[in-house]
């Protein structure tokens, strides 16, 4: 045996480096992906509409100052009536046409001016403001509520991909039972506790954003087990065990970087969703509460005044429109992301 | 059995056969656990078992089990190379997974530099993971994709402290230079390199904690064959270097061949044969080694073999067939293969087999 | 990585404006070949006239390139072989040289809009239908369809008019027999569907008996199989029923990419000799696409050996094993491990990797891992040098030979 494990020779090569692999240039993996994304003329689209509303929200506000949220335009506003009487005298039919000329403090439902770039609503807010300042409150609320899906369903999702058994078991469970509660019934329970608890307006559609935090994590922390459980057959995984690493290492350093994209895709895509739902509560008057905008309650104008729904579209199409430019913005944004993230899209 | 051969026509009782089989080998596993370790030995396997559950009751109780490792044992030294070789199900990467205790195993003894580590916790198994590495087949999936190289290969420098702070980049670069990177690849990230330099990185990963043992499951199958050769002759000089000890696991029996010292082949999970490599060479005895050897394409077109043709497929390990575990796809298999497990004994200086035909 | 410093110069990426460019190039290129492999066309236009009439399947000078965002990958860059008849023809390269690419080039299964035929001829003698000015078949007195034999210039054919050739006149056997087969019918349905698409007119029970006939040349017991699902099949079983697939409509070419691959080594014995046996029985020629010197021996009567998306060595087996002349060749050879224990403890390798399949250098491929190589090596491409009536060879040690005489 001695003889046959002789070195004969030392082996010619073990630097094996070719120089034509000096020249071997690729795109860093960065930018590989960005350039996937602008590829899509729709999550460009999707980017500009969610910038965009973006800096009319927040930005928007600080440059425009004309008008407040909560500021009514009291410069006054006429209104006339003319009411007709007719009664016959002889056989003869006269008519009186009569105008009464009636003062009133607020200047509602104007049309759209250099004043009030929008006109105002029923109440004599200016539109334009409120759009904005809905705009903040959507936004804000949407955002705070992902966050706090992603970061509970990546707890609990890592916890059962990780650990799996019982624990695993358990939290699949809890999920499911979650996914049975039926959202808005729910949703104006709480509202109607809130309602007798005195609890300031400002604040409400914050609790009831909690809520649906608490029952909306569930898709994510499916999404996150699934990954988990992919990933650890993966042999770098076996190779990190076999290294010796503790836990904290192996879950934190190497699985949860690598549930990122597909983590970014779903916070993205659930933005639109969750933007979706406020403006639903806001509309059932069960968000945002008068005299605070959102974008929800101030298409719930229309309920109020037929008159509006027909005759002032100044006063309710323009929150829809953010509406749709938000969630299709996101959803764009979510779609060209899913494709710029994926290694197995490369089309 | 005795009284069986006497018969003209023996008849099996399959049942009764098997429990006499079983209470005879039990008892001697029982009798070679207590025996002491061999202090030459780096690592020792003892009757190594691994069980998967298959089904279950309600309550959490195994009803079937899959056996994919049954009774596997040997010694291996500093430096040497042990061959696992077989096909798909034979339960090579399992035992070489059990062995580092990736697989907690199910019966038997795993004696690791002298200290029987089968029942040590994740935390005992922490300390002596940087004495036993691992290298797998495909090294696209065996690299995380999100980490540079020098991420890659300073991260369990670090972890285990092997040499300060201050100095792990060189360390780094001085090992990357052993297994044939170049210096500028520290800061590349693993998608941007070829099968065989992802396989190099590996094996710098493996090595970077200074192990006794690597495991090497499959590490050239998925390579191209010129790259193959200098992955091995990396491996065997790195070996020179360093003193290692491989276990070196691989299908191919051609590749086994230049690495290992001694060989062993398994079959559904047990093993068929085990010898130096001039023996299972030279001198193989079990029917199913020289099927393998025949199977091997010859790469002359003029040398026409002769091959020993293996009918039928391999059965699943989920259901191995009574008896001799071979006996369904044996050209040379015989009524007492079917019925009756063979012995796995010495027919030479450390050259075991388990085959019937042998003890006549 | 933070504890390091990066170090400048250390990454060699593509800067902006150069990924700009390439997007800009790649996408005129793709619209104008995308254009030209859906354009109508008369059959005129893709008919040709085979240059050797004994060929089936003659491949000239042909560039496959595949439009990346980081450059043209030129995986099949100016291949010739051909496959005459009723042989089998035996292409064998490492991972990335082209042979692949090469067969899915004949059989038009290139995926677009990335990757595309950019130049060259494929030319396959069909057994076809006759046709009329309006292209539809010609009726013949028994009421089938009047045959002829045509050769078709598979790169110039519309896409539209592949059905012609594709599983009708050539075949395909893949490599992973576990994901070819679908699921959800049995192999039975699979098998007659074959037949039902390939033969005009054919009814269920011929289509039954024809398939049960192919189970049972592969060495199937058709009763066992035919209604079976194909997870109920192992892995051979599986590349046995492909086979059988591939030989239901009687092809006249058969490509069989890897066929033995993903298999165990003696499940290969067995499907190697499967292979050997039918090339005896059917009239038709075997296109074996390999990276196992050993398989190649054993089946093949010529021999290409490909390299970074050209050919560099062609010729009959026992030239190529016996007598091979490109130092690739004679490197692949010798750093295969054999099965005899005497051949020394180190194994012979070929230094470096596969060149970059981007940015190719103009001069010999293999000269940075060659040990052969001379100064004239620097020089351009070496052109097919002429060793024997069969034999050539892509390499400047052999140009004086040539010149020599």
């Amino acid at each position: 045996m001695d003889e046959l494990n002789n070195v004969q020779a030392e082996p010619e090569t073990v630097d094996t480096e070719v120089p034509l692999d000096k020249n071997v240039r690729l795109m860093s993996p960065t930018r590989m992906v960005v350039r996937r994304f602008f590829r899509s003329k729709l999550s460009i689209l999707g980017l500009i509409m969610v910038v965009s509303l973006f800096l009319f929200s927040f930005v928007g506000p600080l440059l425009y100052t004309q008008w407040g949220e909560i500021e009514l335009d009291e410069s006054g506003k006429t209104e006339y009536a003319i009411s007709e009487t007719s009664y016959t005298v002889d056989g003869q039919t006269y008519t009186l046409r009569q105008t009464t000329e009636k003062y009133l403090k607020d200047n509602f439902l104007a049309l759209p001016s250099a004043e009030h770039l929008l006109g105002t609503d029923n109440e004599g807010y200016d539109i334009f403001v409120r759009l904005m300042y809905g705009g903040r409150i959507s936004l804000t609320v949407s955002f705070i509520a992902v966050f706090l899906i992603t970061i509970l369903g990546v707890i609990l999702g890592g916890i059962a991909g990780y650990f799996g058994g019982w624990i695993d078991n358990l939290i699949m469970r809890i999920c499911d039972v979650l996914m049975c509660l039926p959202g808005v019934p729910i949703l104006l329970i709480i509202s109607t506790i809130l309602d007798a608890s005195d609890i300031d307006a400002k604040y409400r559609i914050y609790l009831l954003m909690i809520y649906l935090t608490f029952i909306s994590w569930t898709g994510t922390a499916r999404l996150v087990r699934g990954q988990i459980l992919s990933l650890r057959e993966q042999e770098y995984m076996v190779a990190a065990e076999a290294m010796g690493y503790s836990t904290g290492r192996k879950i934190f350093k190497h699985l949860i970087p690598n549930v990122m994209p597909q983590l970014i895709v779903q916070m993205s895509l659930s933005l639109g969703s969750m933007i979706l739902y406020e403006a639903t509560l806001s509309y059932l008057n069960l968000g945002v509460k008068a005299p605070y905008a959102a974008w929800g309650s101030m298409i719930n104008i229309i309920s109020t005044n037929q008159d509006i729904l027909q005759n002032h579209l100044n006063v309710w199409v323009p929150a829809g429109v953010c509406i749709v430019i938000a969630v299709l913005g996101f959803n764009f944004v979510g779609d060209g992301l899913r494709d710029a993230l994926d290694p197995k899209a490369r089309r | 059995m005795a009284d069986t051969k006497e018969n003209v026509t023996p008849v099996y009782d399959d049942a009764a056969l098997a429990a006499e089989y079983q209470a005879k080998r039990q008892a001697q596993i029982e009798e070679d656990l207590k025996k002491p370790f061999d202090p030459d030995c780096l690592l020792e396997v003892r009757h190594l078992r691994k069980c998967f559950p298959m089904k279950k009751t309600f309550t959490g109780k195994v009803t079937k089990e899959l056996v994919a490792v049954d009774d596997v044992s040997f010694k291996l030294k500093a430096g040497e190379t042990i061959g696992i070789v077989g096909e798909s199900g034979c339960g090579k990467t399992t035992t070489g997974r059990a062995i580092l205790k990736l697989h907690e195993p199910t019966a038997g003894q795993i004696i690791f530099n002298g200290q029987d580590i089968t029942h040590f916790d994740s935390k005992q198994m922490r300390s002596i993971r940087k004495e036993m590495q691992i290298i797998f087949q495909d090294p696209y999936s065996s690299l995380p994709p999100r980490d540079t190289v020098g991420g890659i290969l300073s991260e369990p420098v670090e972890v285990h402290g092997i040499v300060p702070k201050e100095q792990v980049k060189d360390y780094v670069l001085e090992l990357m230079d052993k297994c044939g990177l170049r210096d500028y690849y520290f800061e590349r990230y693993p998608h941007e390199f070829s099968g065989g330099q992802r396989q190099r990185i590996c094996i710098a990963r493996a090595l970077s904690v200074n192990p006794k043992l690597v495991i090497c499951d499959e590490p050239v199958s998925a390579l191209d064959v010129s790259i193959q050769a200098q992955i091995i002759n990396l491996l065997k000089k790195l070996q020179r270097e360093m003193n290692l000890a491989y276990v070196f696991i691989s299908h191919d029996l051609s590749v086994v061949k230049f690495i290992s010292d001694k060989i062993l082949v398994m079959y559904l999970g047990a093993v068929m044969e085990f010898g130096t490599k001039e023996d299972i060479f030279r001198n193989p005895l079990h029917p199913y080694t020289k099927a393998l050897f025949s199977a091997v394409p010859n790469p002359d077109p003029t040398a026409k073999t002769e091959r020993i043709k293996l009918e039928g497929d391999i059965p699943s390990p989920a259901n191995p067939p009574k008896g001799c575990r071979f006996h369904t796809r044996c050209p040379y298999a015989k009524e007492i293969c079917k019925h009756v497990t063979p012995e796995y004994k010495e027919y030479g200086e450390g050259h075991f087999a388990a085959c019937h035909l042998l003890e006549e | 990585m933070s504890i390091f410093k990066k170090e400048k110069g250390a990454r060699n990426y593509l800067t902006n404006r150069e990924i700009k460019e390439i997007a800009r190039a790649n996408a005129k290129e793709m619209k104008r070949l995308e254009a030209y492999k859906n354009r109508k066309c008369e059959e005129s236009e893709f008919l040709t006239e085979m240059r050797d009439p004994e060929n089936i399947l003659e491949i000239e000078d042909l560039h496959t390139f595949f439009f990346t965002e980081q450059g043209v990958v030129k995986a099949v860059n100016g291949v010739s072989y051909d496959v005459p008849k009723n042989a089998v023809v035996g292409v064998v390269g490492e991972s990335g040289c082209g042979k692949s690419v090469t067969s899915m080039s004949v059989m038009r299964l290139i995926q677009g809009p990335a990757g595309q035929i950019v130049d060259g001829s494929i030319r396959f003698k069909a057994y076809d239908y006759k046709r009329d000015e309006k292209g539809s078949p010609v009726a013949n007195s028994e009421g089938g369809y009047e045959m002829e034999e045509k050769v078709y210039d598979i790169a110039k054919m519309p896409i539209s008019e592949i059905h012609r050739i594709r599983g009708k006149q050539i075949a395909m056997i893949f490599q992973e027999p576990m994901t070819s087969l679908n699921p959800v019918f049995t192999i039975g349905e699979q098998l007659d569907e074959v037949t039902m698409i390939h033969v005009p007119g054919a009814t269920k029970e011929m289509a039954k008996a024809k398939s049960e006939e192919m189970l049972r040349l592969v060495g199937i017991i058709p009763e066992n199989v035919y209604g079976a699902f194909p997870h109920e099949l192992s892995g051979g079983m599986r590349q046995r029923v492909m086979i059988a697939m591939a030989l239901a409509a009687e092809p006249r070419l058969i490509i069989a990419d890897e066929p033995t691959t993903a298999l165990d080594v003696t499940i290969q014995a067995q499907i190697l000799d499967l292979l050997q046996d039918i090339k005896n029985k059917i009239d038709g020629s075997i296109l074996l696409i390999t990276h196992d010197l050993g398989v190649i021996a054993e089946m093949a009567d010529y021999v290409v050996v490909m390299y970074a998306g050209k050919v560099i060595e062609k010729g009959t087996v026992y030239e190529i094993f016996q007598d091979p002349k490109h130092p690739y060749t004679i490197g692949l050879q010798k750093s295969k491990p054999t099965m005899n224990l005497d051949d020394g403890t180190e194994l012979y390798n070929i230094p470096g990797n596969v060149p970059n399949p981007i940015n190719m250098p103009n001069y010999c491929y293999f000269k940075e891992r060659c040990a052969k190589c001379t100064a004239k090596c620097s020089g351009e491409y070496p052109g097919m040098v002429q060793v024997s009536p069969t034999h050539f060879v892509a390499c400047h040690l052999y140009d004086e030979e040539k010149s020599n005489g």
